[in-house]
This record gives C-alpha cells, structure tokens and sequence, in this order.
C-alpha cells in the first residue's frame, strides 16, 4: 500500500485512492464543494488544490480525483496550494456573494471577503459543482436534468428548460446541493412536491394510517420497481409513512407473541 | 488514368505493380491540368474553372490526360491557382474569362500566357513555375509535398506519387518495435500544440495493457485563422491516413477515429472517400496487404466547440457524451477512450508519418533544430503580403517566414507583432523576430508553437485588444466546467473590456496578471491553464499600450473606438464633399473649395469618412 505523507503526516492508502480519502485518514481537513461519497470525483470546483512534491518540481492537484498510485508527498497547508484554494474561494464568492454555505467554507478557509466584482449570473446561487446532474444520472439512472449551455451560460437544467419527464421527485439533487440552490417546495394545496428550479413536480403518496405526507408517488414506485420483491407485504408497508409503519410492524410481533396471527400476516 | 481502386491488393508487390502501371501513365509530358479547390481558391471561384476546364477538352476534343481538382499549393493571396502540365506552368488569380486563353494558348498551342505569372513585385520579374517564386523558394515541403499535385479524391494519383510505400515497407519489412525505433531517431514531435514526444507516446500506448487500443486523428481545428490541418485533411487525406495505419501497426490498435470538424465540409468528404477507396483496395480493414495485420478507421464528425481539440474532451465526444475535458491525472494513452490506452495525434503528426518510414528517422532529424525536427506547416495570416499555407523547416527565424515567404508586411506597413500558437499562444514583438522556430524557443517568448497559426500584425493593430479578442474567443468556448476558467477569464475579460474603453483603473494590469497564474495552476484543462498567455505576453512586450490605456485613456495604435478622434487634415481634404454625405450623425460641415470640419460634440467615432475619404485626409487623433 502506498504512503501519502500529507503535511509531514503519514498514512497508507489502498492504491487508487485519492489524496482526499488518505486526507481523511490522516485527519486533515480540505475544503471540497463538488464532491460526494455517492458519485464519480466531479473536479470541477476546484477547490481542494493541493500541491504535489514530485521532488524535482512540484504540482498543483485536486485532492478528490489524484489518484495515489505510489508514495508521495503532499502539502495542503504550503502557500502555494492555499494561495490557490483562496483564489478559487474569490471566483466563487464573486459568483454567489450572499451565499451562506459558501461563506461559511470560506470562513473556515479563512476567506472573508472577495477582490472581484459579480461578473458571471448564477442561477440561485449555483456554482454548477455538478453533483446535482451527477446523483441524477450515476445513482439514480434517470439523468432528468443535466448541463445546458457552455461557459459562462453554463447552467443546470431539465431538457428544453421544461419539466423534466424523467423527474421521479426524489430530491436526491437537493440532498447533494452544496449550496442550497436546489430546493423542494411543498404544494399543500395539490398535495404535490415541486423540485425547484427544475419546476418538476410530483404526487405525494400519503400514508394510509393517518395521512402524512411520505414520498412521492413515482419515487415510491421507482423503489419498488428496485426491490423487485412481489411480496405483497412489503408493498402495503410502503404505503405507511415511517412512523406508522413501525407501529404496524411492533402490533404484528406483539401479535405473533400471543400466537394470533394478523390480518397483515395471513395475506 | 487506369482505374485501380477497388482492386484488392494481396501483398506488398501487387501495390508495387499497380504503382508501375500507374507511373507510365502519369509521366511529364501528359497534359494535365490542375485547379487548386482549396479553401481559398474554391472562395474565389475555382470550382467553375474546373468546370469550364472539363467542358472546354470535351467540346474541343483535344487530348488531355486529365482535368483535377487538387488541394491546397499554399499560396491562398494568389488564387484560384491552376498549373498547367507540361512546364508545370503557375498560373495565379485566374478568372472565368482567362479560361478559354488559357485552354487555347497553354493546353492546345504550348505558350505561355505572361500575364498570369506572378510577377515579383520588387523585381517585375515573372515567374513561369513555382520553384522560381520567392514564397515557395523557402520553404521545404514533406507534409504539404504533394498537396496541389494530386488529386485527393484519387487513390491512385497517391499511389502513383509513391502512396503507401511506407505502410508497405513497414507492415512487410519492420517489426513494430523498429517502426517505433525509426520515429524516436526521427525527433517527431507532436504538431498539435504540445509538442510532446510522438514516439514515447505511442511507445508508453503500446506498453499500457487493455484491449483494444485506439488511435485517434484530431482534425478538430480551431484556432483563429488557422488551416493548417484543413488542408492536409483537404488536399491530401490519404498520407493521414497511411500514417495512422503505420502508426496502429506500431501501437498494436485495431481501430482508430478520424475526429474532423463539421465546419470542414470538403475534408470530411475527402476523408471519407479516401478511407473507402483503400479499404477496397485492402489498404485498411482486415489482413492489409496480406500481412495478417488489421487495422480499421471511422470518421466522426465534430460540432465545432473548440474545447473538443483537448484530447480528454475530443474522446468524451467520441464516447457521445458532451465535449468536456477531464483530468489527465492518468494518461489517455493508459486509459482514454471507452477507458483503453488510446493514442491521439492531430494530423499534421499522422502526415509526417509515412515520410519518416520512407526516409527513415535520421533524415528526418537532419531537419531542424536540436529540440525541434523536421518542418512545420503554419498558416500565415493577417497584414503580410503573401497570406497562405507555409511549409517551413524547424529552425528558420520569424523573420524569413515573414519576409521572405511572406513578402513583409502589407500595404507598407511597419511590424509590430506576430501572433503564434492560437489563443494560448502569444504575440512576439519585432525584437524577437530573429528567433528561430522551434517549440522550445517559442516558449521562452511567452507564446507557443500552438498547431502553426501565425498572425501578423501591423502598427494598427491595439495589442491590448488583441489580447481582449483572443480572450472573448477562450471565454466563449470554455466549456464552463471548471471554476477558475469560468469566472477567470469573465473577471479578465471584464477587466480588459474596461481597459479598452478607456475606463481603466490604476493595478488593472497587476490584476490580470494576478488572475492568470491563478488560471494557470488551477484550470481543469490546457485551456484554461493557457488561456491568459496572449495577454500575459502582450503585457509583457507591449506594457506601455496598457498603461497608455489606463493612464491617459489613449489607444496607441488607435483601434479601441473612442480612445481617439477622427480629424480633417486641412492640407490634404480636397472639400469634395463624400464624407459629408456620408456621416451619419452629420458631423461634418464644409462648403465646395473649404476643407471640411468635424464637429466632435456631434462625432460618433463610427469612422465612415475615415473609410470613405479617397484622399486620406480624414486621420485619426
């Protein structure tokens, strides 16, 4: 196993991975925006430079997609690689000022403020990190919104800026979005989650006990089309919300206990 | 011309047999004619002379062995060229009407027609072939050896000429390790941008395990005012692709892609046809020349984004995906396209190929510079008198490129910088032009080889606007994956808009400066990371037009509207009345016999009297 020694601590990685897992491992932190356990490294924030010590001349890489494939030597604490991380800090506060995520990052990077004027429109704050469109298309299959435009008309969205087709509701997008752009928005009146900006929207299916509101109908739909189980129980549990799901569930041991099967077991 | 395509060709010897038939019938004496369709001929109309050409031997019934089409001779300021065989007479911007003289007097009667020559215009003397004008004196030809000269919609002219000798010789008479052996004597360097080392790129593809391996011709070119590629691809696709085979031979691929731009219409048809014809002739596809060896190519077609000339994002397209760069932290040639060692060279490289293997490496090498062998192929543009495609060998100065081959600077113009290697390249001002071209040399100007743009420019030119147009051109075509290209060269460009409009501001240059090694160290991808050398370097040469800029609101080579007014000289305005008519904001006041006036309070700085004054007595202030 390869050694990474990262500001003079060692740690040895599997090989293949990143400067960022062996980071981890050694406890130091690097800030990261595009990156998710959940997906393929995007690279394209670049925010976690650090800079490689190759010895005879030295290199500027991201730590989440440097694959480690022998020992090597890195410093995320050398000026030059935080020169390079509060660079693309600035880049990113000039985009998204008002920011609160953004700012907090950079508060502990110990940014505070930016040299350079607003020149580039984003879309709620969007910094196109890519995890949204990533989490879409590599976890979920369904690849409902992507990239639309080039450069700095770059921006995230569904095909022909319409409601997406392929949109199951599942917010997964809003679940990875660094920075808050992706939001979901409850139509209380429709009974219907909105994935916004995306304007897709969807039918929430409501737990048949006492009405809450769970999920949407096709996320639901998607999951158990995933489970590929046609156990009738499982089918009906999901119709439950959580909650009501665990009382079902605790009633039918209590029953099992005292040897009178339920309605629930029997189907 | 015997037909031979569509013959299968069982071994090395049929080839040689079929180029024997084909050599008799392609001796001196026939008469031929040849109209360049290059690109810019076939702008000026050459595609009708062909025509006219073709219906004046029917109608006359003279015996003419043929009428080609051929591609580009490189000397686009002349065209539509034709050369007449026998004499290999030159002709130069001719016209429909100059058809039937030409026909009647050169192909029928054997004269000359004098006053198609081209005539040195220091000397006036007329030049009946191209070896004895200036422009084609200097250069030394082997990518571009037999552009204009062959008809690139024939295999059999290519073969006549000695086409796939070197694919014969190798498949037949080299292992694939000495095939790589005689391309490192060569010294090839690649001709895309990078320069880096063709021969350790095939060597480190053929080593990396995965199968199968691919290689790739990157024909996606896209720098501002080059063709250089266009027109190898154009006029003669066969020698790319001979090199390809070669070179797959070496790398042990079975497939490879031919990446062309849509924009390049004519090649890809070129292209196309090429492939075909040798996969009929069992030049390409399974068992070439009987060898056992198979190797086949596919042409894709580009969308035009200039982003997809980097090798990561021209294979992601290739993969169907959308033409974005990703880290090279592992090499394409282990692992590029669909995940496999994949070797990408752009097709000037392929084209040196066959060369190489004919004449081996040493010759090669005898060519050039210490670092830098062999010739390269640059598209000379801009203010220079004679605008083409040059053919040059590594090591000759800027300065015979420019003056020589290219006739100096247009319209008595004085030198002020030339513009090499595209947008990531640089300008290198008149001090420097007694450095010799090399890739190395280029580098430590602060501009680059780049794939062979060259751009001239003369004492109109802003240099700081030039900068802002190079940067506008990166800005619209980056991809916008990564941050600091994104919003790094928005906040450059943004900085360099207002510098050209006069609103400059004190540390603007020490900003741009500032952004561009951040841009440097920080991009995804070669884009990004050289996208601020036009301006790093036009800082670095011509500083004084950036502060004339910011300090007194003055553009220097008054370019950058509204950094200058437009003034009546008294002496030379002779009150005839056409800028008057013709300003649009009526600015201009005058009366017959009074030299006329411009009212600046009314000026809207448009420059139409500028442009329509006979006399050039409206002059910029």
């Amino acid at each position: 196993m390869p050694t990474v020694t990262i500001d003079d601590i060692q740690v040895e990685v599997e090989q293949g991975a990143t400067i960022l897992d062996a980071a981890n491992k050694a406890g130091v932190w690097i800030p990261t925006l595009c990156h998710h356990p959940a997906v393929t490294p995007q690279a394209t924030c670049r925010i976690c430079m650090v800079e490689l010590d190759r010895g005879e001349w030295k290199q500027l890489v991201t730590a989440c997609n440097y694959p480690v494939r022998r020992d090597i030597t890195v410093s995320v604490s050398g000026d030059n690689a935080v020169k390079a991380r509060r660079g693309v800090m600035e880049f990113m506060l000039a985009r998204a000022p008002d920011n609160e995520q953004l700012k907090a990052i950079a508060g502990r990077m110990g940014v505070d403020s930016t040299p350079w004027p607003t020149v580039t429109v984003a879309q709620r704050d969007c910094i196109l990190c890519g995890l949204c469109t990533a989490v879409c298309d590599e976890v979920l299959g369904l690849a409902a919104i992507g990239f639309s435009g080039r450069g700095v008309d770059r921006a995230v969205a569904a095909p022909f800026r319409q409601a997406p087709d392929d949109c199951i509701a599942c917010g997964a997008c809003q679940a990875v979005c660094p920075v808050g752009t992706i939001q979901l928005r409850l139509h209380e009146d429709t009974d219907e989650i909105e994935i916004s900006p995306f304007k897709a929207r969807a039918k929430l299916r409501k737990c048949e006990q006492c009405g809450a509101r769970v999920v949407s109908e096709p996320t639901a739909a998607e999951a158990l089309k995933n489970v590929n189980v046609d156990w009738e129980k499982i089918r009906n549990l999901a119709k439950l919300c959580p909650k009501c799901r665990r009382i079902r569930a605790a009633e039918s041991l209590a029953a099992t206990a005292s040897g009178t099967p339920t309605k629930e077991m029997t189907r | 011309m015997i037909q031979a395509s569509g013959q299968q060709l069982g071994s090395a010897s049929d080839l040689e047999a079929i180029r024997d038939r084909l050599g008799k019938q392609r001796s001196d004496d026939a008469k031929c004619v040849r109209i360049c369709i290059g690109t810019g001929c076939a702008a000026k109309g050459s595609r009708k002379l062909y025509e006219l050409f073709t219906k004046a031997v029917e109608e006359t019934d003279t015996k003419v062995e043929a009428v080609t089409c051929v591609g580009c001779h490189g000397f686009c300021e002349r065209g539509p060229i034709v050369v007449i065989q026998p004499g290999n007479v030159f002709y130069q911007r001719v016209e429909e009407p100059d058809v039937v003289e030409i026909f009647r007097e050169t192909v029928i009667g054997g004269r000359v027609v004098e006053r198609l020559l081209y005539e040195d215009p220091d000397t006036g003397d007329k030049a009946a072939t191209c070896d004895e004008i200036p422009f084609y004196r200097v250069q030394e030809r082997i990518v571009l050896a037999h552009n204009g000269e062959i008809d690139p919609t024939s295999i059999e002219e290519y073969i006549a000429v000695g086409g796939y000798a070197a694919l014969a010789k190798a498949l037949t008479t080299m292992a694939p390790e000495e095939v790589l052996e005689e391309v490192d004597r060569s010294g090839l360097r690649g001709r895309g941008g990078g320069g880096f080392s063709t021969a350790r790129k095939w060597r480190s593809c053929r080593k990396a395990p995965g199968d199968p391996k691919y290689v790739i011709c990157n024909g996606d070119e896209g720098d501002p005012g080059a063709f250089m590629d266009r027109s190898i691809m154009e006029g003669n696709p066969h020698s790319v692709i001979e090199g390809m085979i070669i070179g797959a031979y070496a790398i042990g691929s079975s497939r490879g892609y031919i990446y062309v731009r849509n924009e390049y219409p004519l090649a890809v048809v070129h292209l196309k046809g090429a492939i075909d014809d040798a996969r009929a002739m069992g030049l390409l596809g399974e068992n070439i020349l009987g060898t056992g060896f198979s190797f086949d190519i596919r042409i894709n077609r580009g969308g035009g984004a200039f982003v997809c000339g980097e090798s990561t994002a021209l294979m992601a397209s290739l993969e169907g995906r959308p033409g974005e760069p990703r880290a090279k932290y592992v090499h394409t040639v282990e692992s590029g396209l669909h995940a496999r060692p994949t070797n990408l060279n752009n097709a000037e490289t392929w084209a040196n190929v066959p060369a190489i293997i004919n004449r081996g490496g040493d010759w090669f090498a005898s060519i050039g510079t210490e670092g830098s062998k062999g010739t390269k192929v640059f598209s000379l543009v801009g203010q220079v008198v004679n605008t083409g495609l040059v053919e040059v060998p590594m090591g000759i100065t800027l300065r015979r490129i420019i003056e020589e081959i290219g006739g100096g600077v247009k319209e008595g113009g004085t030198f002020k910088a030339v513009q090499t290697g595209g947008p990531s390249g640089g300008c290198i001002p008149a001090e420097h032009l007694d450095t010799r071209v090399d890739f190395d040399e280029l580098t430590k100007l602060g501009s680059m080889m780049g794939s062979g743009g060259m751009i001239v420019m003369d004492q109109n030119s802003c240099m700081v606007n030039v900068a802002r147009y190079f940067l506008n051109f990166l800005r619209e075509e980056s991809c916008g994956k990564c941050t600091p290209c994104r919003e790094g060269l928005a906040q450059m460009l943004h900085i360099l808009d207002r510098i050209t409009h006069g609103k400059g501001q004190q540390g603007d240059v020490e900003k741009l400066e500032q952004l561009a090694e951040l841009l440097e160290v920080t991009a995804l991808c070669a884009l990004g990371k050289t996208a601020a050398n036009p301006v790093l370097s036009t800082i670095r040469y011509f500083r004084d037009e950036y502060d004339a800029h910011i300090n007194d609101a003055r553009c220097p080579a008054k370019e950058c509207r509204g950094l200058f007014r437009y003034k009546i000289d008294e002496d030379e305005c002779k009150a005839c009345g056409i800028c008057l008519k013709e300003c649009p904001a009526d600015a201009i006041t005058g009366e017959k016999k009074v030299p006329h006036v411009i009212d600046q309070e009314k000026c809207t700085l448009c420059g139409m009297c500028w442009d329509k004054c006979p006399f050039a007595a409206v002059l910029k202030v």
